[in-house]
């Protein structure tokens, strides 16, 4: 493999890796302020990416605009969502819990499927050309999305380390009862929370849009994916996440292109299986105390 | 004991009608009629197996559908290299076993959601492997050589179904199943008094994966054919846990009751809104889990007692 | 021989020490109180014996056999019965079938239906035998987690505050069935309410902070200064 080559797949790495991060983000702020797993979180993907596609081909607008509008979209649906659906079973048995998130992605991949059938959807508006670093090409588009996502996740990460709300969340994920009884509004917390997890969510859909192809199953794959990144990186640590969000880049950038997409895949969800069993607790085995 | 006698009432009771059903094929009945009954028997048993581990223990599978196509590919693997039948339905059985060793083996050991998340990556690697794999045909599918004559299958899967359910209903009332059940309550406390939740946990989901794996077999057998993107579609797994969960969780009943709606339920839909399937179903399982916890057996159950004793009893498992 | 010999136990929770250098013995046969203020590591002391947690450092032996590494299961099964702080029932199964859950598997093939139901009667939960755990009161469940763990049939009770939150009558009852256990088990009891629970302990240890801090009768343990203190701090704070 050359040397070009090389750093070409490093740079495809990265931009997998950094809407990797964003989705994992998301992933894990849910996880760790409601205890909630979110299998529907790679629908609201999809959803991104089809309001920026129907926006591009029905408005004729540029796909920058989708990234705000999925924003938008995306945190007004998740407010709703967590309102009427997720605070209901917060408190109740993991089996209500995980049945309720796995429905809506049911859901969702369902009404997708049947909207737009499967046909792979992508536009042509947008940033276009490409960059030429010393014969390593990457496309503007994959710079913005790169950019972007880099903006998304630290203005996240400032938010819930810095920001008055942030100390509620991270309150919140230590101790429910407690952050209730100091005054902090649980269910408003919970409810910010989820829309703004799922505003990342629909605006990493967005920028997928951008850089591939749209189907009904786009955003599943992703948070696949995102799930191995939590799951690997562990919930307690932005460094432990990053490295892991990156780390499945690349593995899917050289994997892809060394072998192909599905082996890809076969390899990332092994990992898992090695993640499972050497962090049992890394974020989602609940550790229990008697 | 009552618990007892009920148990075998719903035997004598499923043995009759599994009999009624299974001598269908030879009754005159339209072939309309014998297919319904079919896809009922299908899904019942579909859906005990997923009852017996997430019902039971509450370890929540999304592959039961995936352990059913492990199951379709061994038979019509081994039938095609001229075993008997019985042979390769229990070569079925014997690869969704071990296949769920695999996953269980892992997974099982910890609590949470891990088990779940070992299910859900397992759905999508067995047909991304098996898509790559020349003996399962690849991307192309495998076609059953032999014809057998449709009674078979039908006859088979009346009587998994009712085999099936009469073994949850066993177990729930049984020691072990009480045991299991202490599990899904509390499983801190249940290791607090000598349970072995790994060893249970791991045993109860082989046997599960073991009739998931034989309801793939007799249904392929049925179809006679094998896609991996349709016999690994997510479309069954989760039918495999939405039939219960309609039905009622950790019942033998819930199960029954849930396939026989759900049949009829997919025969108005194909006709009412042909593209909205898997979105009707996943709604309908947010408004059991939302406002029906128990599913209807439940429902059922506690709309008898309260007209019975006017006090409403704290819910049961 | 001790029945329970934990020596140099330590317990660090991610940062806090919550268990430093504790060696602690439990005669057979005997009544022993663990008492101590909030955060002493009473509890963390039981969940070591149990086998709910792994000490940091420090070895446990039962009856002689060093069973640090053996699983909580298997520990119950060798005689180790416990409640919890915060009741634990098996909500959804009903009161016999919580008791049901507990007999050993040889138990359970030799049919012992009969010493269930005197258990039940022992804890006063003869009426409520077919009724759902989620239907009793904490009284009630608090005298079911006992006798689930007496089920097993254990050498060795680890009841972690049986007498919070029940009223003064159910704390009476509590008290007086504990005193019936002991002619036969060997128990170890941690209770907040020290007024109540000394008098009937053959023998007391105080933790405070994660060490242990006084040891003996009830007697000295009244009038040992390092005591009186630790509790005068819990309730000046
Ligand atoms: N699982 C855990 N994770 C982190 N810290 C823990 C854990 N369990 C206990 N601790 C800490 O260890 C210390 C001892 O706790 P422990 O529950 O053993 O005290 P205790 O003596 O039983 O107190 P109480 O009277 O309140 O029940 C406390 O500071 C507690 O916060
Ligand atoms: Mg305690």
């Amino acid at each position: 493999m050359s040397l070009t080559l090389f750093f070409q797949l490093l740079a495809n790495g990265l931009v997998v890796g950094g809407l990797l991060g964003i989705v994992a983000l998301g992933l894990a702020l849910i996880f760790g302020v409601m205890r909630v797993v979110n299998f529907a979180h790679g629908e609201f993907i999809t959803l991104g990416a089809y309001a920026t596609y129907l926006l591009v081909t029905q408005l004729g607008a540029s796909p920058l605009f989708g990234i705000p509008l999925a924003l938008a979209l995306g945190g007004a649906i998740g407010w709703l969502i967590q309102a009427g659906v997720i605070a209901r079973v917060t408190e109740r048995p993991e089996l209500d819990m995980l049945m309720t998130t796995y429905a809506l992605s049911v859901v969702g991949l369902g009404a997708f499927a049947a909207g737009f059938g499967g046909d792979f959807r992508s536009y042509s508006a947008g940033p276009s050309g490409s960059l030429d670093l010393a014969g390593v090409v990457v496309g503007w588009r994959s710079l913005t999305v790169l950019l972007t996502c880099l903006v998304m996740g630290a203005a996240t990460l400032l938010l819930v380390q810095r920001a008055r709300v942030g100390l509620g969340l991270r309150a919140l994920a230590q101790n429910r009862d407690a952050a209730a009884s100091c005054g902090i509004n649980v269910i408003a917390s919970e409810r910010l929370a989820f829309s703004a997890a799922v505003a990342l969510a629909a605006a990493a859909g967005a920028l997928v849009s951008l850089i591939g192809t749209t189907t009904p199953t786009v955003g599943h794959g992703w948070v696949l994916d995102g799930f191995v990144v939590v799951m690997l990186g562990g919930l307690g640590s932005v460094a432990g996440a990053l490295v892991a969000a990156f780390g499945i880049g690349f593995v899917q950038s050289f994997a892809s292109y060394l072998l192909d997409d599905s082996w890809a895949r076969i390899i990332i969800y092994l990992l898992l299986y090695a993640a499972i069993l050497v962090r049992p607790h890394g974020l989602l085995g609940r550790q229990e105390h008697a | 004991m009552s618990r007892a006698g009920s148990t075998a009432a719903l035997a004598a009771v499923t043995v009759a009608l599994g009999a009624v059903a299974a001598a269908l094929p030879w009754l005159g009945v339209s072939s309309y009629v014998r297919t319904l009954v079919y896809y009922a028997c299908y899904y019942m048993a579909l859906g005990q197996a997923w009852n017996l581990i997430s019902g039971m223990t509450g370890y929540v599978s999304f592959a039961h559908g995936a352990l059913a196509g492990i199951g379709a590919y061994a038979t019509v693997i081994a039938l095609n290299a001229q075993w008997p039948v019985a042979a390769g339905l229990a070569a079925g059985a014997a690869a969704a076993g071990l296949a769920s060793l695999v996953i269980g083996a892992t997974s099982l050991r910890l609590r949470g959601a891990a088990f779940t998340f070992a299910t859900l990556f397992f759905q999508e690697l067995v047909l991304l492997i098996v898509r790559k794999l020349p003996a399962a045909g690849g991307p192309g599918g495998l076609v059953l050589q032999e014809i057998y004559p449709t009674s078979l299958p039908y006859v088979l899967m009346v009587v998994l179904a009712a085999v099936a359910t009469i073994a949850v209903a066993a177990l729930r009332f049984s020691r072990t199943g009480v045991r299991v059940l202490a599990i899904k309550h509390d499983e801190t406390a249940a290791v607090a008094i000598g349970i072995d939740s790994t060893r249970l946990k791991v045993a109860i989901f082989c046997a599960s994966a073991a009739i998931a794996g034989l309801v793939g077999s007799i249904h392929a057998i049925f179809v006679g054919s094998l896609f991996p993107d349709v016999v690994f579609a997510v479309e069954i797994s989760l039918i495999a846990l939405a039939v219960p969960l309609i039905g009622g969780v950790g019942t033998a009943m819930g199960p029954v009751v849930g396939a026989l709606l759900y049949v009829g339920m997919r025969e108005v839909f194909q006709v009412v809104a042909p593209g909205l399937h898997l979105t009707i179903v996943g709604l309908l399982i947010l408004a059991v889990v939302l406002f029906m916890r128990d599913g209807i057996v439940g429902a059922a159950a506690r709309a008898w007692a309260t007209r019975r004793r006017t006090a409403v009893p704290a819910e049961g498992g | 021989m001790a029945l329970v010999e934990a020596r140099a136990i330590e317990k660090r929770f991610s940062g806090v020490v919550a268990v430093k250098d504790v060696d602690l013995l439990v005669a057979e046969g005997e009544l022993l109180g663990l008492f101590g203020p909030n955060g002493a590591g009473k509890t963390t002391m039981f969940n070591i014996i149990a086998g709910a947690v792994r000490p940091t450092a420090g070895a446990v032996r039962f009856r002689g056999v060093d069973i640090t590494a053996v699983p909580a299961f298997r520990r119950a099964r060798m005689g180790i019965g416990r409640t919890f702080q915060v009741v634990r029932p098996f909500r959804g199964l009903t009161v016999m079938e919580n008791l049901m859950a507990a007999v050993p598997s040889a138990a359970a093939r030799d049919g012992r239906p009969a010493d269930l139901a005197a258990l039940l009667r022992g804890v006063g939960l003869e009426k409520r035998a077919n009724d759902p755990a989620a239907a009793l009161t904490l009284g009630m469940l608090k005298r079911l987690e006992v006798a689930r763990a007496l089920a097993l049939s254990p050498q060795l009770l680890l009841l972690d505050e049986p007498l919070a939150g029940l009223s003064d009558r159910e704390c009476a009852d509590m008290l007086q069935f504990v005193a019936t256990v002991r002619r036969s088990i060997t128990i170890v009891m941690v209770e907040h309410n020290v007024h109540l629970a000394l008098p009937i302990c053959d023998r007391a240890v105080v933790m405070d902070a994660g060490s242990i801090i006084a040891e003996g009768t009830p007697g000295e343990i009244r009038k040992n200064p390092a005591v009186i203190r630790a509790y005068l701090g819990e309730d000046a704070a």
